[in-house]
């Protein structure tokens, strides 16, 4: 009995403290497959490049409330030797304050595939400059996801959206502001439809009184509401859709995808992007200004980042728009990943109604009176 | 050498060190949090913006527990007087075997459980609409408040029943089979005679669920959309989408309100007790 003692609480040490071999924490703010991606594609990858370096991958939970706790914790360990992470993927609302209360590093000019990199989102975060600070992991995308079968011609717009739900009550399914970022992007698109100018709200300035021109928008809303079910979550929407319960919903591009290659979702499901535009968001790699591994998150945001790894681990396996510029993974990609990426929501599509979120401020206040006006 | 009393003290010492640190401080922070601007200064806006967006799911909180309590205490006097008063041995040994169930699975789970199960389309409808007992259109989905009270009832009936139960089988037979000589049906026993005798401890029981449910985050989240929610729920929401720990103090203000009222009740019941005997 002693001896198994000695040897399970000795077997428990060295899982703990591995002596020699370093560890790189990966701590990922986002729904399971996110996690799942470091732990079973990229970590993997990295470790058999780099022999001896363990990689060891942490959820800390779905949407932006994740990257608060990471937030919380860098915030924490500010006056700490070493940061308990070395490289973290966070939401854009949480990449802004952490630039700028200093707990990011500068690292995208030691990172060569920081020039594959376009998009606008690198450099502004909801408003906030975090140029050098990030590089997208990838680009995600809402939309409205429909059963082809009940809905013959899908509503195109926000406004025939409207109408579609007045004249099919409580087919329509959205999961609130609460439950989940679809349901957030969903309002903020309809903010963009009908509460005046949406490339003020994206680009800025913030003024405080914008957010009185929203009234009419918000009162609209509530009424909507009334014809429409309010599901519990994400993951929600998409089991109503799955079950019938619901022809149309807002839905995260890639949770769709994912759930469909599951079988969790039935061929017939299809996608649209309304007009005048729904907001999709990208996921930044960063590296936290006091980790005690700077050199080896680099190389590991390096391969994150690389060509082949975004046509084979965001595109192909997970369903994202790539994080760097498409135009690099060419070549790298077979055509039906391509197509099939593609087939619903077009690249025309996508470059008409694919908006940012609004800029931190606005979003809040959308946020915020959303719960004043419609909710309470 | 050590006194007695010095002793006494060195022993409780760990245990208050730890209610200490882990509940009075975090407890005086949130109050203070609630109470006060960024800049130290006393005020009263987190409960006037609290009061504004959360005024709803205030009252829908405490409509929820209230109720969930109520079905909660005849479910578990049902079970527990079945369990006593019972004379049909396989009924009563089935009951027993079955009943405690619930407690040993977590809130998640049961929230998960009920998710598809009381879902439009969902295992409870699909199976009256298989054997034929329900119309498939005037199939609805429970996932809104009934959905949460359904699944609060489910989890804390046991616990509240487990100890009725318990109060019912010490307490002196004589009288329970007094009445039932006289010819009082089993039920008019246990609501005339039993209950009375065990009615401190189903209130015990009710208010330590009460006081749980109210702290719930998970069934709320997952069981029914947004609107209205539960006051846990609104908490969370605040501190996630805005990072704004003031207005979420004074939400957990107002919760450690209604809780109180809770704790009031049961404290006053049992000090006319004292009083009594």
């Amino acid at each position: 009995m002693r001896i198994l003692t000695v040897v399970c609480s000795t077997a428990a040490l060295m899982v703990a403290t591995p002596l020699s071999a370093q560890t790189l924490n990966v701590a990922t703010a986002g729904d399971q497959n996110m996690v799942d991606y470091v732990k079973d594609y990229l970590g993997p990858m990295f470790e058999k490049s780099h022999p001896g370096v363990k990689v060891v991958s942490v959820g800390t939970g779905a949407g932006d409330s994740g990257s608060q706790k990471i937030y919380e914790k860098l915030d924490a360990q500010k006056t700490a030797a070493a940061s308990d992470f070395d490289v973290v993927v966070i939401h854009q609302k949480a990449a802004g304050t952490m630039v700028k209360e200093g707990l990011l590093a500068k690292y995208t000019d030691k990172v060569d595939t920081a020039k594959l990199v376009t998009s606008e989102t690198a450099t502004n975060s909801l408003g906030a400059d975090v140029s050098g600070f990030v590089l997208p992991m990838f680009q995600s995308q809402t939309a409205l996801a429909y059963n082809a079968d009940l809905v013959k011609s899908p509503p195109g717009t926000y406004a025939e959206l409207r109408e579609w739900a007045k004249k099919n009550p409580k087919q329509f399914g959205y999961n609130g502001i609460k439950g989940g970022m679809s349901g957030v992007a969903f309002v903020a698109g309809w903010v963009y439809a009908f509460g005046g100018d949406a490339d003020k709200l994206i680009k800025g300035p913030y003024d405080p009184s914008v957010k009185a021109s929203w009234d009419g928008a918000l009162v609209d809303l509530k009424d909507f509401n009334k014809n429409v079910v309010i599901t519990p979550g994400n993951a929600g929407t998409l089991d109503m859709l799955n079950r019938g319960e619901i022809a149309i919903g807002p839905v995260w591009v890639d949770m769709f995808y994912s759930w469909q290659a599951d079988g969790k979702l039935p061929p017939n499901m299809k996608l649209k992007l309304a007009a005048p535009g729904m907001p999709g968001q990208p996921m930044y790699y960063a590296v936290p200004e006091k980790t005690a591994h700077r050199k080896l998150a680099e190389e590991f945001i390096a391969l994150a980042t690389s060509p082949q790894v975004q046509a084979d681990g965001i595109v192909k396996r997970f369903n994202w728009y790539p994080g760097i510029d498409a135009k690099n993974l060419e070549g790298k990609l077979d055509q039906a990943a391509w197509n099939k990426l593609f087939s619903d929501i077009t690249p025309t599509d996508l470059s008409k109604n694919a908006k940012a979120f609004p800029i931190a401020p606005y979003f809040n206040d959308i946020l915020e009176s959303y719960e004043k006006k419609v909710a309470n | 050498m050590l006194s007695q009393r010095q002793l006494a003290l060195i022993l409780i010492a760990p245990g208050l060190l730890l209610v200490a640190a882990l509940f009075l401080y975090p407890l005086g922070f949130s109050l203070v949090s609630a109470f006060t601007r960024a800049d130290g200064t006393l005020t009263l806006e987190w409960f006037a913006k609290a009061y504004e967006l959360y005024s709803g799911d205030i009252v829908f909180t405490v409509i929820i527990v209230l109720a969930s309590c109520l079905l909660t205490a005849l479910a578990a006097i049902a079970i527990a007087g079945t369990l006593t008063l019972g004379d049909n041995p396989w009924i009563v040994g089935t009951l027993k075997a079955l009943y405690r169930w619930p407690l040993f699975i977590p809130f998640i789970v049961a929230a998960q459980c009920m998710r598809t199960f009381l879902a439009k389309n969902g295992l409870m409808n699909n199976t009256f609409v298989s054997l034929g007992l329900m119309e498939p259109l005037s199939a609805t989905s429970f996932l809104d408040w009934r959905g949460i009270i359904a699944t609060f009832v489910w989890k804390q009936t046991p616990f509240v029943a487990l100890l009725v139960a318990g109060a019912l089988a010490s307490i002196d037979r004589a009288t329970l089979e007094a009445g039932r000589n006289l010819g009082a049906s089993r039920l008019r026993v246990l609501i005339e005679l039993a209950l009375p005798q065990v009615m401190p401890t189903l209130l015990v029981a009710l208010v330590l669920s009460f006081v749980t449910m109210l702290s719930v985050l998970s069934v709320p989240l997952m069981v029914s959309g947004s609107q209205p929610t539960m006051l846990t729920v609104d908490m969370a929401f605040r501190i996630n989408a805005y990072g704004d720990y003031a207005t979420a103090n004074a939400l957990g203000v107002i919760t450690y309100l209604i809780s109180a009222g809770a704790a009031i009740l049961y404290l006053k019941r049992s000090m006319a007790k004292e009083a009594t005997s």
